[in-house]
């Protein structure tokens, strides 16, 4: 019973393919960069029509690239084609007007969206169980371009208007009103119940479409006659007879346009205004959608080419039968015989959904809305339905059907109620994010709301400006090896956001890498470059606030600099190698902060990596940065300058998962102040308490710690913490902090590096691992001395209390005692 | 594919002749192909889609040169002219460098002649200077003529060629050609290019004992 919501007749889809274009001779464009593949344009240009969403169209789904520019198109297949039904029990008159209704409607939206069908026919017309219509296949003329990318020509022989014929066989007339003369066509054959002209040839059958043009009398009745079918043209009633006849119009400068045509009274009865005011004011809440049942498919075994080559439409030959008998030296190509599949195959395959029905059984209902708010007790320990997946690898969640399932139907109920459940959306974010509705969840996580797209609208993304060709050549080559990024329509888009956000932004200039760190965002948000736009514009206050102003050295420097007593902090031993070779963040570390990662690695990492980092503050990219370098400590510590600076040139395969975890693991290890920077966006108590001279900074190889964070360790967590008093002795008995050990920074010799010199507490300090050490002078002893040397003598979790003894003072109520005391 | 030429390759087994060590900066407007060059000279690979430098890269490549080894330590600069603060860190204490700029962008070879300028000026003064014009492959698109660059390489005293990384053309000669022309005599550097690494940063110290192994 539970899959009943699965099987609904409406969730089914299919697919179809075709050859793009090849690029003949020719391989390099005026750029000497090689011609983007006709198929990758394809596959561009289509992602736009996934966003149709419409009652009488079938959803696009995927767009898949298989070999020699092979392209699959998924979508939504639900019905019979109308094709199927001419010359059986004839349509009533009224039906026929809601057939044609039903068409035009679904005309008209196209149309709006700027998409002319161009090969409209009772073939691609689906008519479903409850007698709803549904066009199938309407964007191929659209995603080739106008027909200019592939090799066949994109015509429906009976139904092409005669415009389409007399543009000639490369034609790429796009007026939609052609679509209507096929409209007229269609209702014509449903009107006589019998599809025209079907004996007779192909030349045949376009002669007789040119014929038309001449004469002068109605052309509906003409062809009426010629089918001897004059005794049914007599008895169509007169409002329908007459949109027929206004469809046929010879001249397609008077013939109507859609929207005109469904303004006629012979419609008016069908108009229900409610429907789409509704749509309007709220988006109806779907438990699922299609897209998210083809995922599952996918995820559960399905696989499109698979079946499409069980069924016959993929066949492949041997490359041996394809070898041209001669080619010149110029590269022509001679006695090569056209091949057969390069034809357009109209053939359509159903997917089955047997497996996924099966694997989804026992998935009980009540999964399908699942419990956000729960108060009562009973029902929370009830629904523990949920599917146990969550100590797997995050990999393998990820491609595991049900988990993906239960994610997804949580995860859109909570998008759906954004920004009222951004808290919960944060909360199951922590768990992870499931890949299909990356993008929103991102918007979500980076708090992105508001008309997003209404303020993208307003920004000047065309006007040239003198940055515009550094975008230029930077483009084609920012992640390239992903097919929507190097595609023609990916490369507009991703010009169009670069340059919204340099105009948005005008204290801020282009920085090579900001490509790179808008790429993930237009990748997930394809179809909507408003929110691309949007989420980098949240994305940059927050994680690099004043990183592309024109001077950014300051931001740079305190960075790095942070990063460099991270890593002292957190691994003084990995640190000291790195002093010791000279290898300095400045030669390595730019492009990872500059791009949060984005420069240096693909897509997929990009997204496991930000989908921790979007629920971290700006501190956490340094964790990430300590991360990959423990990575490849091992490396690191056995190698000289050259060898490390060449590791990083070339950056070795890094384990994501394990380097989030560990990021994850030294971030909530590590006390806030301890990466505080003065020139981060977020209000931080810290960066009023800490203002440290940028010279001070750079000489420091130990960070500071606020006095908020010792007070703070001290009151809760005094076991994760040592202190070491350096005052002299007489200071340190008249008042100290509680629990602090006194080593007087002037009984020690800092000649060689021995954590012995310490003298008795130096064993405390070389078994330490986890417990944070704070030193605490005042202004007057010099601070660098005892730090510096414990670093070097490899202790970790040294640290540096801010402002001194001093600042200890004002802490109410006190954490100071008297030695006399005890 | 990656077809190292036989220059590239240490000599087996002969006895080690001197080995000199080279630090050689590239310098040029972006996408003109300085990535390209080095990856064209040190992995004999060529991509298409070479991504941009940011910051800068680094590699290393051996040529052999009668008898004595030429080690070149590459630093491979970004081009877009904001990260020019970052370049003195880059080309202080360099013995030699490569100017880029593409044949088909007359912009580019504008570019070329300030950074000429900027390295005659603030570089150290022995520094061998190499112009190279890139993207010789599309020669039919060509901006910049042969004759307009070679002028300016003489006046200046720069060693001059077309290349092309993506057919390989004059890559491995132009780093020949620098190899050379440096001065090979008293020759100290030892293994371990750490030494390289520091003058890098230690700035104006550095500047001034620039070229230890080769003065």
């Amino acid at each position: 019973m539970t899959a009943s919501l699965l099987k609904n007749p409406e969730l089914q889809f299919g697919a179809t393919t075709f050859f793009a274009k090849e690029h003949k001779g020719e391989t390099c464009g005026s750029n000497g960069l090689p011609l983007t593949p006709n198929s990758i344009i394809i596959y561009g240009k289509a992602q736009k029509l996934k966003m149709l969403k419409h009652p009488n169209l079938c959803t696009y789904l995927d767009i898949i690239r298989g070999k020699h520019e092979r392209t699959v198109i998924v979508s939504q297949y639900c019905g019979e084609p109308l094709s199927s039904y001419l010359g059986k029990e004839r349509f009533s008159y009224d039906d026929i007007k809601k057939i044609a209704y039903k068409i035009f409607l679904a005309l008209h939206y196209m149309h709006m969206k700027k998409i002319v069908h161009r090969s409209l026919s009772t073939e691609n017309i689906l008519v479903q169980e409850n007698n709803n219509i549904k066009l199938f296949n309407y964007g191929l003329f659209y995603m080739t371009d106008n027909g200019k990318l592939v090799s066949f020509p994109i015509v429906q022989l009976s139904y092409a208007a005669p415009e389409v014929y007399l543009d000639g066989p490369n034609g790429s007339l796009s007026n939609p009103k052609v679509d209507v003369w096929s409209a007229g066509i269609i209702l014509a054959e449903l009107v006589l119940n019998k599809p025209l002209w079907q004996s007779l040839k192909v030349g045949q059958r376009i002669r007789k479409v040119l014929s038309l043009v001449q004469g002068n009398t109605s052309i509906f009745e003409r062809i009426a006659r010629e089918h001897n079918c004059y005794d049914i043209y007599l008895s169509v009633p007169s409002d329908l007879k007459q949109i027929i006849e206004v469809c046929l119009t010879i001249m397609p400068c008077d013939r109507p346009t859609v929207q005109i045509i469904l303004k006629n009274e012979v419609f008016a009865q069908f108009k229900t205004a409610k429907e789409s005011n509704r749509r309007k004011i709220y988006e109806p809440f779907e438990q699922f959608t299609i897209e998210e049942l083809y995922h599952w498919w996918q995820l559960a075994g399905g696989d499109v080419l698979l079946e499409l080559k069980k069924q016959g439409l993929i066949r492949s030959s041997p490359p041996i039968l394809s070898l041209p008998q001669m080619v010149l030296i110029d590269g022509l190509i001679l006695g090569q015989e056209r091949n057969p599949a390069t034809l357009y195959d109209s053939r359509i395959i159903q997917m089955p959904l047997e497996a996924l029905y099966q694997r989804f059984e026992h998935i009980s209902l009540n999964c399908y809305y699942p419990l956000i708010h729960v108060k009562s007790e009973i029902l929370s320990n009830g629904n523990d339905s949920s599917y146990d997946a969550e100590q797997l690898p995050l990999v393998i969640r990820e491609k595991d059907p049900e988990y993906q399932f239960h994610r997804v139907i949580l995860l859109r109920r909570l998008l759906h109620g954004y920004p009222h459940t951004r808290d919960l959306i944060i909360t199951e974010s922590i768990k992870d994010i499931p890949p299909l509705l990356r993008g929103k969840i991102w918007a979500a996580l980076l708090n992105v709301r508001g008309d997003y797209q209404e303020e993208y609208i307003k920004i000047d993304k065309e006007t040239p400006t003198p940055t515009d060709r550094q975008i230029e050549v930077d483009i084609p080559r920012c992640h390239q090896y992903n097919e929507l990024l190097s595609s023609s329509e990916g490369h507009r888009k991703l010009k169009r956001v670069l340059k919204a956000w340099i105009y948005k932004n005008s204290q801020y200039v282009y920085w090579q890498g900001l490509d790179s760190l808008t790429a993930p965002f237009l990748f997930l948000n394809f179809n909507d470059e408003a929110k691309a736009f949007a989420c980098l514009s949240k994305f940059i206050p927050k994680y690099l606030h004043n990183f592309f102003l024109r001077d950014n050295s300051a931001v740079i420097h305190e960075y790095l600099a942070k990063f460099s007593q991270l890593i002292a902090f957190q691994d003084p031993v990995l640190a000291n190698h790195l002093e010791n070779i000279n290898f300095i963040p400045e030669l390595f570390a730019i492009p990872w902060f500059l791009t949060m990662f984005s420069h240096v690695f693909p897509l997929h990492k990009i997204f496991h990596l930000w989908d921790r980092l979007l629920l971290g503050d700006s501190s956490f990219p340094l964790h990430v940065g300590l991360s990959i370098l423990t990575q490849l400590r091992d490396t690191l510590l056995a190698s000289g300058f050259n060898e490390c600076i060449l590791l990083f040139s070339d950056l070795p395969e890094v384990d994501m998962e394990q380097c989030v975890n560990f990021s994850l693991e030294t971030y909530s290890t590590t006390p806030k102040s301890i990466t505080a920077r003065t020139q981060q966006s977020e209000k931080c108590v810290y960066v009023t308490t800490m203002g440290i001279p940028a010279q001070d900074l750079n000489k420091e190889k130990f960070p500071r710690i606020s006095v908020d964070d010792v007070v703070n360790l001290i009151r809760n967590d005094s076991e994760r913490i040592i202190i070491i008093d350096i005052r002299n002795p007489t200071q340190y008995a008249r008042s100290s902090a509680k629990g602090s050990i006194n080593i007087p920074c002037s009984s020690i010799t800092f000649g060689e590096v021995n954590i012995e010199n310490v003298g008795m507490h130096s064993s405390l300090l070389k078994n330490n691992k986890d417990k944070i050490v704070v030193i605490i002078g005042t202004e007057e002893t010099n601070l660098d001395l005892f730090p510096t040397f414990l670093i070097h003598c490899n202790i970790p979790k040294v640290c540096v209390l801010h402002g001194g003894f001093n600042s200890l003072l004002p802490v109410t109520p006190t954490i100071l005692i008297t030695q006399n005391q005890i | 594919m990656a077809n190292r030429t036989s220059a590239a390759q240490r000599p087996n087994g002969s006895t080690q002749g001197k080995i000199c060590q080279f630090k050689l900066v590239l310098l040029g407007e972006s996408a003109v192909g300085k990535s390209s060059l080095v990856l064209r000279f040190v992995k004999g690979q060529f991509h298409e889609y070479q991504e941009s430098t940011i910051g800068a890269a680094f590699l290393t490549q051996t040529v052999c040169l009668d008898d004595t080894t030429v080690k070149f330590e590459i630093w491979d600069t970004a081009g877009q002219e904001r990260y020019h603060s970052l370049a003195p860190m880059y080309y202080r204490g360099a013995q030699a460098a490569i100017v880029v700029y593409d044949i088909t962008n007359q912009d580019t070879f504008g570019r070329a002649k300030t950074w000429v300028k900027e390295l005659q000026r603030q570089a150290s003064p022995n520094i061998v200077i190499a112009l190279a014009g890139n993207k010789q492959d599309l020669a039919n698109k060509r901006m910049v003529e042969y004759e307009e660059a070679q002028a300016h390489a003489d006046e200046n005293g720069l060693l001059f060629m077309e290349t092309s990384a993506k057919t390989a053309m004059n890559v491995n000669d132009i780093f020949l050609a620098i190899a050379k022309k440096l001065p090979k005599n008293e020759q100290t550097t030892g293994p371990g290019g750490s030494g390289q690494g520091r003058r890098l940063v230690e700035g104006d110290s550095g500047a001034k004992t620039a070229g230890n192994c080769c003065k």
